[in-house]
């Protein structure tokens, strides 16, 4: 067989010039540690990871290392990783370019993700995996550093683009890479432009079901893998949305594609412990929601109904929250959706409101939890009512929302593990914030996207949560909170559901708009048993659609227990 | 390489270059750096520059390394481990400082005059690399007399007893092929060694490139003209796939023996 020698001669003349000269010469104890050096340097098998030896100080997970030999030795270095949330993609990514680069394969790494993980991606590579990676900040960095983080957004711009598109990446990551689902968007050209070996595709969505963005995605990733459009088209697309022969394809994608789910990981998840608290309304506060309610029966268009909905969502969270959007719907003055004089009306309403019992409510938890605890709400009104109301109780809490900076949410987090015992979200936090250290979370009020509460959760039910996992979700009695928390919790069994279960069933059946399937009932029924009908649909539509496991989050856990034992 | 190895290995490299170990434990180390070694290590050019301009007194620094978990919570020393990068630059610089060597065999003085024959030895690693990679490290020597190649040649020098001077009494044989031949021969002997190697590695590869160059092809078979990534990444999967070997010399150098047929 014909292959290329390369015979590295630049040590020859050094060593006959040091003939010439006689000398000099190093001893034999160093002469033999730079062997010994190079011995222990040196890869003794083609197969295998020689990464984790270098790495002693990580523990890396069964299914993490399993992930990083698959992607090297079965999938040649190119992969869509699609673990569910929390599974650790991101040490799955640094372990295969730390194997690459230890094996001399990589130098030249380019890590494209969102500009809020910049920091964060730099920090873990260069702490956890000793990989000394570069936020890119000037243009220069692009070719003078080996590694380095970015956002596509900035990759893509001028004058970057040119520098970037110049280079030979021995290895590209992308980050969130379902967001380049569609190939006509300019990320899609740009990173179907660059030169690469190897490539990770990370992505916590999995894409097996939408038949464009399947073949956009391996297509960037290894083209004609899925064959070229037309004879992909002909092979599996039955119509715009459907497929054929889908496990012939579903064989395809799983060669570049890994996805561990959670109970498969064979770990031993902390077990979730959900508990409804029902709340009743004090009479002022029932007055006033009562109010609001009867707006729907005034004769108005659609869009003062949804209004409505979204005073009577408030009016359960804080007074504070609904006075918030009355004030400015009354500073508005026009094109309201209610005359003036009702808004003032409900305005006296709210000032006769003399105490939140969800808050009072709260209080005592708190107080009996005594440890630390996490406060979603969806109102930064009523966010900024919590925190005084709290610390009026001797409790000390910090605020914490999806719009702050990276170092803050990061301080925030800081102060909250070292100085506070409840903080009060008003979301998840976005990916990468990790709060494990915390088992208590209250839901105080709830969103309609069941999503957004798997992400609420998903902070501290994660990797490295050392107790089990309490979730408190308050509900007010008779109100539209009962029918969602009916719908959310006693129907489609949300919170025991395996997490990224109901994602999957989401996306394969449109609802990924549940918020609109929601408001929608809330708004075109009559009676309270109309929404309770309809919301029963809504339920057994999505349970026997999707098939949500009706086993519940501890057998799930005492499953795989046993299987440990 | 285990923890108690480092530690090991460490001392052993500082000792040699000359640092005075100041204090040791079974997985701690504080080393006086010289002059030489803060230079390699230490990554302060700014400092050795002004000393030169100013020439005042060089103050090298101590160095603290911890091999094992009792590191004090105070200490400013660094934890050593496998994948640490300071392991990786005092390899390196392993390598750097001992790449080229002249040894004699330390032969006892018994009152005749003996004859020491030239040996010269390279330590070699080979490289086997397409998408994976493995690295294969031999050791050869080869008599400058009569042309004798020896395999495992440094495992053979670590029985005899060497010295950096030549011995009293001993006197060195004029070698009769010059060393730059004798690494022109090793060379040969090196490549048909890996001729004669099992390389279906290599065909696998070949494979494998073949595999997805054929994917890409399909990719593009409608398109008449064909857009300029389509050879960006034609190019990408040769430099992934195509089999390569690289050879490159370790360290090596002149060993004079007492007994040919010893080496």
């Amino acid at each position: 067989m014909n292959i290329d020698i390369n015979f590295q001669r630049d040590w020859h003349d050094q060593f006959l010039k040091r003939i010439d000269d006689d000398g000099p010469w190093a001893n034999w104890e160093l002469y033999n540690l730079a062997l010994e050096a190079e011995r222990h340097l040196s890869i003794p098998e083609f197969l295998g990871l020689q990464a984790p030896k270098h790495l002693p100080q990580l523990t890396f997970l069964p299914h993490q290392l399993e992930v990083a030999k698959t992607v090297i030795e079965k999938m040649n270095g190119k992969a869509i990783l699609a673990d569910e949330v929390g599974l650790g993609k991101t040490i799955e990514a640094g372990l295969i370019i730390k194997e690459y680069m230890i094996r001399g394969l990589a130098q030249k790494v380019l890590i494209l993700v969102p500009a809020s993980l910049v920091l964060q991606w730099t920090t873990e590579l260069n702490q956890k995996f000793f990989i000394p990676a570069v936020a890119q900040k000037k243009s220069y960095v692009w070719e003078q550093c080996d590694i380095v983080v970015s956002s596509i957004d900035t990759a893509k711009r001028q004058p970057h683009r040119d520098i970037v598109l110049n280079q030979d990446y021995d290895i590209i990551v992308i980050d969130e890479a379902h967001k380049l689902k569609n190939k006509a968007t300019k990320n899609y050209e740009f990173v179907q432009h660059l030169k690469k070996k190897f490539c990770l595709l990370l992505t916590a969505t999995p894409v097996q079901n939408k038949v464009d963005e399947i073949f956009n995605l391996v297509s960037l990733l290894k083209p004609g893998h899925l064959g070229n459009q037309e004879n992909f088209d002909k092979d599996f697309r039955n119509d715009k949305y459907s497929l054929k022969n889908e496990e012939k394809l579903k064989d395809l994608v799983n060669k570049v594609m890994i996805r561990n789910r959670r109970e498969e990981t064979g770990l031993n998840w902390p077990k979730r412990y959900v508990q409804s608290i029902p709340i009743t309304l004090s009479e002022s506060e029932r007055l006033l929601y009562d109010k609001i309610t009867e707006l729907k029966k005034l004769p108005y268009l659609n869009r003062s109904k949804f209004s409505v909905i979204t005073l009577q969502r408030e009016v359960c969270s804080s007074r504070e929250a609904a006075f918030l959007t009355i004030k400015n719907m009354l500073e508005k003055s026009e094109g309201n959706a209610f005359p003036d004089q009702i808004l003032v009306s409900i305005m006296k309403l709210i000032e006769n409101v003399t105490q939140n019992s969800k808050a009072q409510k709260a209080l005592e938890l708190i107080q009996s939890i005594d440890d630390k605890v996490i406060i979603f709400t969806e109102y930064r009104a009523t966010q900024l009512f919590l925190q005084w109301f709290l610390q009026q109780h001797g409790i000390s809490s910090v605020p914490f929302r999806g719009g702050f900076k990276r170092s803050k949410k990061d301080y925030m987090t800081h102060l909250f593990k070292n100085h506070a015992q409840v903080l009060i979200a008003t979301e998840a936090g976005g990916e990468g914030i990790n709060l494990q250290f915390c088992q208590h979370i209250i839901n105080y009020d709830l969103p309609w996207n069941p999503m957004r509460i798997e992400q609420r959760i998903g902070r501290i039910h994660r990797i490295g949560q050392q107790g089990d996992v309490h979730i408190y979700n308050f509900a007010t009695k008779d109100t539209i909170e009962e029918h969602i928390l009916n719908l959310l919790y006693n129907k489609i069994n949300l919170f025991e559901s395996v997490i990224g279960e109901l994602d999957e069933i989401l996306t394969k059946f449109e609802l990924r708009n549940i918020e609109n399937y929601i408001s929608d009932i809330l708004i075109n029924s009559e009676s309270e048993g109309e929404i309770r009908v309809k919301m029963d649909n809504l339920a057994s539509l999505i349970n026997y659609e999707g098939g949500i496991k009706q086993k519940g989050w501890e057998e799930h856990a005492a499953a795989r227990d046993s299987s440990f034992s | 390489m285990q923890q108690q190895e480092i530690h090991r290995f460490l001392e052993r490299f500082f000792v040699s270059n000359e640092c005075e170990i100041l204090e040791k434990t079974a997985d701690s180390l504080k080393v006086q750096l010289t002059i030489e070694l803060d230079k390699l290590l230490m990554n302060r050019p700014f400092y050795w520059h002004y000393l030169e301009k100013t020439g005042a007194e060089p103050n090298p620094m101590t160095l603290t390394l911890y091999t094992g978990q009792g590191q004090p919570a105070d200490s400013s020393g660094e934890f050593i481990h496998f994948g640490s990068p300071r392991l990786h630059q005092i390899f390196s610089s392993t390598k750097k400082l001992a790449s080229f060597i002249r040894m004699y065999e330390s032969v006892p003085h018994s009152g005749i005059n003996i004859a020491l024959n030239p040996w010269l030895c390279i330590n070699v690693k080979i490289s086997y690399q397409c998408d994976r990679k493995k690295d294969m490290i031999h050791s050869y020597g080869i008599h400058l007399i009569n042309g004798i190649i020896e395999e495992n040649f440094h495992e053979k020098l670590q029985t005899i007893r060497l010295s950096k001077r030549i011995p009293d009494y001993c006197y060195t044989l004029s070698p009769l092929i010059k060393p730059v031949s004798g690494l022109k021969r090793l060379e040969n002997m090196i490549i048909e060694k890996i001729h004669e190697d099992d390389h279906s590695w290599a065909e696998d590869a070949r494979m494998r490139w073949a595999e997805d160059e054929e994917l890409l092809n399909r990719f593009y078979e409608d398109i008449e003209e064909k857009p300029e990534y389509y050879y960006g990444e034609k190019e990408a999967l040769q430099t992934q796939y195509e089999p390569k070997i690289t050879v490159s010399i370790i360290n090596g150098g002149l060993f004079y023996l007492a007994n040919s047929q010893k080496g």
